[in-house]
């Protein structure tokens, strides 16, 4: 049997036109996809644009995959460094958001100083277990969460940087098995609504220089915050 | 798998092959997946933890070694080795078993086997840079589909970077190997009046080796891409998921390949053409496919060598890459640039040769300046090695050489323009038939220009402070390799379809999907042009609202040359098995390839043609002698030459159409080697344009 | 037959003349207007330039561009005429044959001559452009800034004011300053795109480069060679501000640090 030619032409296209729909749809859903923690708005905050809806964000890092958003069996590397319980992140816009961070990871000397102190915080200070600092010791780093983006007309800047000290060695052990975090608290304060990311600035990963696997890979030490 | 002996229909009594009967691209798989197993159980146990427990590079260990027991593995299965093997074991092949490897009256299942036949290679070749393209386009969609607004994560950035690693290095292959592969095996070995290449079995190996290694670069995708681009700079491919791994071992081969083709290629050009087929009668596409394999035969085994050195990184912890221990991330530009400038001349020049000749062809008219033409290949061929280090002009690495590469990169387009000069002064004043060839050689010469101009601003070196790096880099050179050598290849293949297929490309289709997917590829990479310009960097998942329209509008021309393309291979696809049977020369074109029958018999020729002038001398008066060399009585020395005694009767064309199932019953008249476009009216699609017929009585006396 | 038999340069019959000429018209034509694209387009779609450096570039582009124009448009020219005045429709090749034009020795000349010339004035402009950059660069004596890159970030430091460093690059307008360019990690390149500046960041090596900003604004710092995961996101804000106010930030800073 003979095929018409804008039979097997309209075919080609159809097909093509599927076979690459397909594709995406699998290479979207193949994505990680995170569970979104939302801050919880209590009261509000004197800051120095005036008084603002007050919202908090709990996060940790863990030294391993078992309590963020990979599951109890740390899904597919259960022993990469991660953030959690999740890395998608939102938060109110126009209000002072203070996030607290339990770092339960070792850690050593970060590469750039720069990271070693927090930067667009609140007072430009974050405080470690209960003390108010500019800075961390530069060779004892556990993580960062850096939160930037790139220039955009349709969102106002926002850089945020905060540095986590390493847990020591000798940390006495918690009931969840891990050592005894240090809690890093800071404060910062979002503008108009806008997307952005966020990732760990603190060599932490795997492979070369440490920033691989879990440093390059989504849902571990980066992940995105939206604001609003 | 379709390698069961469909058409047992052997002429010799006994059927021969032994073993390399029983093996083809099913057997190759199960060889494949075998060792692959037995060397992963091998590496997991021994190679998986290295000396003391902060050795990271154990799974890439494990992971390399079971690519290398598949590649083997396959080879081993499809039977690669067993040339080899019986010529150490000192059992030669008998005539039977050449031709059987040949693939004589085998019907359909050659194409699934080791065949030295260099027209099963060249058609396989074809199916695969088809297949390739079909990946590597549809992963041009999801890139496209990804930036259509700023923010549209449709994948996230992680899978945007694999995608476009595998898109770049899917991409960069299939170019290599789209003109050298399918015509350069099929064409060239007639259009020099040869039976064969020089190394047949080598010929296949260079195949048979990109086959299995494809799987491999695919499962890339399985283990967090390639999300380095297909440049893979260290250290970031240091730092790269086992991805990476796929990339270098896909590499690795690939290289292998590369050069095996450009040496058997060489070679079959320098010591198999007809007698008095001198070097200044070769048609120029044949100087084109002999100096692009040559090329590649240089360039190649430094991208080997970049590789496997970057395998030692990964796996073996040396340091060649990383700065911090002494290694230069400097080195590897080096050597991948240095592959990687004459590479981009291995893609162009038969692309660009391909139009050259045809162009006689459709307008009628002698090649113009035949040797300017050559000396304009020889140019290139010659600067292009010395041209590399204009992709490191901001690198910092070694800056006092910034003149002297920008002199060498200026000077390349002096012989470009020579070749532009030889297409510009052949089509001047010639009978121009616009043919879906020809329109595809016009294409070209649109791309080629502005991919050509765009060129120069990035070889001057401030003005590469403003550009490199950026989406005009990425608009530069889509605009040159597929603007100018994609289209150089779609001309070539419109071209030597007929020849190929036995069949015509149908034209009207054919032009609607290619005028198609021109039309998109302006739109797209213009607007590439604009944000790259305004600054928008290459290979970003995501850009500031600055740029975009530009990224909407390049995605919607990306989506019209989709469709487009698609046109055409359904086209393509359509009329190799339902287009009207093609006459032995549907172009009147001179060259040898159109004196053979179509189907092309196993070994072309009956009698060794003997050349006595050039191919191009359209609206000259004949020479005294006959200048078709069909038909020449061959010396008896010559024939003999060929590993088949010319006693074996030819009459019977082993083309796959005859002898498989599907023969329909015009092609079948290609049995009693009578041009079969005699039956082809018959089977028209009323409307359609009847070329074969009308050109039937255009055959060349 | 020889490869080199000459074209018989019979005397152009009138027909044949009236076609070059048309076809010279049709190149003046698009010269013309390729021109006008050449004028106007490439340097506006590179945006206002904010340093000597980026006008030069932005120059080049122009003077390329127009060097090119009557180029592209001979070929384009005889291409497009040969489609409307020589095109053979139809099913089956063409009865009679072009003009056997094997070649033309002075066509082939006077393109060779006139390409090559084309190259060289090309090398000579790009060669002074640069020893201009480069006499400017070595004489400059401005102001030092350390760039770091990082994955994925860059951070700026200011040797000559105590060495704090800080995210967000400030610039003093028409003062030279010289950029020393590292990584920590992985290559990047640092490009502040209105500037013309880039130079690539790499491992284990300190790259320089120079420029004078000489417009007020705030611009871009874009990371130009893929570096990972967040590439797309590795950018930085430049302010070119007045002496004055560069010495507020400066004093600011070093008050925090």
């Amino acid at each position: 049997m003979r095929i018409r030619t804008g039979v097997a032409v309209g075919t080609a296209v159809l097909g093509g036109a599927v076979v690459i729909t397909l594709l995406g749809t699998t290479l979207s859903l193949a994505s990680e996809h995170s569970p979104e923690l939302k801050a919880a708005v209590r009261g509000t905050a004197g800051t120095p644009q005036g008084r603002l809806p007050h919202a908090f964000l709990h996060l940790a890092t863990y030294p391993d995959s078992m309590a963020g958003e990979h599951g109890s069996d740390g899904g597919a590397h259960p022993d990469w460094v991660s953030y959690g319980p999740t890395t998608t992140l939102q938060v109110p816009a126009h209000s002072e958001v203070t996030v607290t961070i339990d770092q339960y990871d070792s850690g050593g000397t970060i590469y750039n100083d720069y990271f070693a102190h927090p930067h667009g915080t609140v007072g430009g200070t974050e405080t470690v277990n209960g003390k108010t600092v500019t800075g961390i010791d530069p060779d004892n780093v556990g993580h960062t969460f850096t939160l930037h983006m790139f220039p955009n007309s349709t969102q106002p800047d926002l850089f945020v940087s905060a540095a986590l000290p390493a847990v020591a060695d000798n940390a006495p052990t918690e009931k969840n098995g891990y050592q005894k975090p240090n809690v890093v608290t800071f404060s910062f304060i979002t503008g108009a609504p806008g997307s952005y990311i966020w990732n760990c600035e603190f060599p932490c990963g795997t492979e070369y220089q440490s920033f691989g696997g879990p440093m390059s890979t989504k849902g571990y030490m980066s992940g995105t915050l939206k604001v609003g | 798998m379709t390698d069961i002996q469909a058409t047992p229909t052997a002429v010799t009594p006994s059927r021969p092959g032994g073993l390399m009967g029983r093996l083809n691209i099913g057997t190759g798989v199960l060889g494949g997946l075998i060792l692959m197993g037995i060397f992963w159980l091998i590496a997991y146990a021994t190679l998986s933890h290295g000396p003391g427990d902060t050795d990271s590079f154990g799974s890439d260990r494990v992971i390399c070694v079971t690519m290398v027991g598949w590649l083997l593995g396959f080879m081993i299965g499809i039977g690669a080795f067993n040339g080899p093997v019986r010529w150490l074991l000192g059992k030669d092949l008998a005539t039977e078993e050449h031709q059987f490897l040949a693939g004589k009256d085998q019907g359909i299942g050659r194409y699934f086997r080791y065949t030295t036949d260099h027209k099963v290679v060249g058609i396989q070749y074809l199916v695969l840079t088809m297949t390739l393209f079909f990946v590597g386009g549809s992963l041009a969609m999801m890139i496209r589909t990804d930036l259509i607004t700023p923010g549209s994560h449709l994948f996230g950035l992680q899978t945007y970077n694999a995608v476009v690693g595998l898109h770049g290095i899917i991409m960069i292959i299939a170019t290599i190997i789209m003109v050298t592969g399918p015509f350069g095996n099929f064409i060239m070995p007639i259009m020099i009046g040869a039976r064969d290449m020089a190394f047949p079995r080598l010929n296949a190996l260079s195949l048979w080796l990109i086959v299995p290694a494809v799987p491999v670069l695919l499962s890339a995708a399985f283990m967090g891409g390639i999300p380095t681009g297909w440049t893979a700079y260290a250290p970031l491919s240091n730092e790269a998921p086992p991805g990476m791994d796929a990339y270098l071992m896909t590499i690795i081969t690939f290289a292998i390949s590369v050069a095996l083709s450009g040496m058997n290629i060489t070679v079959t050009a320098i010591t198999m053409r007809a007698r008095g087929l001198s070097v200044v009668r070769l048609p120029i596409f044949v100087w084109g496919v002999v100096t692009a394999s040559l090329l590649g035969l240089v360039a190649f085994p430094l991208f080997m060598t970049a590789q496997i050195l970057e395998g030692l990184d990964r796996t073996a912890g040396t340091v060649f890459y990383v700065a911090q221990n002494g290694g230069s991330v400097w080195l590897y530009q080096n050597l991948f640039w240095l592959m990687g400038h004459p590479e981009v001349y291995v893609i162009l020049i038969p692309g660009f040769c391909a139009v050259l000749e045809l162009a006689p062809v459709f307008a009628r008219k002698p090649l113009f300046s035949y040797r300017t033409a050559v000396v304009g290949i020889a140019g290139i061929v010659g600067l292009s090695g010395l041209v590399w280090a204009h992709h490191m002009y901001i690198t910092g690495w070694a800056p006092d050489l910034g003149g002297p590469f920008m002199l060498t990169t200026e000077m390349i387009s002096v012989p470009t323009g020579l070749l532009i000069l030889v297409l510009v002064g052949t089509i001047w004043r010639g009978n121009v038939w616009t043919r879906l060839p020809m329109m595809a050689g016009y294409a070209m010469i649109w791309n080629f220009i502005i991919g050509g101009v765009t060129g120069i601003y990035l070889s001057d070196i401030p003005v590469d402070q403003a550009l490199n790096g950026s989406l005009f880099v990425t608009a530069h050179f889509h605009y040159t390799l597929m603007g100018g050598a994609f289209v150089g290849g779609i001309a070539g293949l419109s071209y030597w379809f007929p020849k190929m297929t036995g069949r015509m490309l149908n034209e009207k289709w054919g032009a609607i999907g290619f005028w198609t997917s021109q039309a998109g590829f302006q739109v797209t990479f213009m607007s590439l042009f604009a944000i790259g310009l305004a600054g928008e960097p290459r290979r970003v998942g995501d850009f500031p609202l600055t740029f975009a329209a530009g990224n909407t509008v390049a995605t919607i021309g990306a989506y019209v040359i989709m469709t487009g393309m698609l046109i055409y291979l359904g086209t393509l696809v359509w009329s190799w098995k339902y287009g009207e049977a093609a006459p032995p020369n549907p172009w009147g074109a001179k060259t040898l390839e159109w004196q053979t029958p179509t189907p092309v018999p196993l070994e072309n020729f009956e009698v060794l043609p003997v050349v006595t002038s050039d191919f191009y001398g359209y609206g000259e008066p004949e020479p005294a002698l006959d200048p078709e060399p069909v038909g020449v009585p061959a010396q008896p020395a010559m024939a003999a030459a060929v590993p088949v005694p010319d006693t074996v009767p030819e009459s019977v064309p082993a083309d796959a159409v005859t002898s498989a199932p599907v023969t329909s019953a015009a092609v079948a008249a290609g049995e009693t080697a009578v041009p079969p476009q005699v039956a082809a009216t018959g089977e028209q699609e009323p409307g359609e344009d009847p070329a074969g017929a009308g050109t039937a009585k255009e055959e060349e006396q | 037959m020889t490869q080199t038999t000459e074209a018989p340069p019979a005397a152009p019959q009138p027909k044949q003349r009236s076609q070059t000429r048309q076809v010279v018209l049709m190149w003046v034509v698009l010269t013309i207007l390729l021109e006008l694209f050449a004028l106007f387009v490439p340097a506006h779609l590179m945006g206002a330039p904010a340093s000597n450096d980026m006008i030069d570039i932005e120059n080049s582009m122009t003077v390329f561009s127009v060097t090119a124009a009557p180029v592209a448009a001979l070929v384009w020219a005889i291409a497009i005429y040969s489609l409307l005045r020589w095109r053979h429709r139809g099913s089956g090749p063409p009865d009679s044959a072009g003009a056997p034009i094997r070649t033309n020795v002075k066509v082939v000349a006077v393109w060779t001559a006139v390409s090559s010339l084309l190259c060289l004035f090309l090398f000579i402009w790009g060669e002074v452009e640069l020893s201009a950059e480069q006499s400017s660069a070595a004489a400059s004596n401005g102001t030092v800034i350390d760039v770091t890159g990082q994955q994925w970030a860059w951070t700026f430091s200011y040797p000559g004011a105590g060495g704090f460093t800080s995210d967000v690059l400030y610039l003093p307008v028409n003062k030279p300053v010289t950029f020393r360019v590292t990584s920590e990690d992985v290559v990047h390149s640092f490009w502040v795109v209105q500037l013309g500046t880039k130079i690539d960041a790499n491992p284990g090596e300190t790259t320089t480069a120079s420029v004078t900003p000489d417009k007020l604004g705030t611009y871009a710092v874009r990371c130009a060679e893929l570096c990972g995961i967040y590439h797309a996101y590795m950018e930085a804000k430049v302010h070119v501000v007045s002496a004055s106010d560069f010495r507020a930030w400066l004093k600011s800073n070093k008050a925090q640090g």
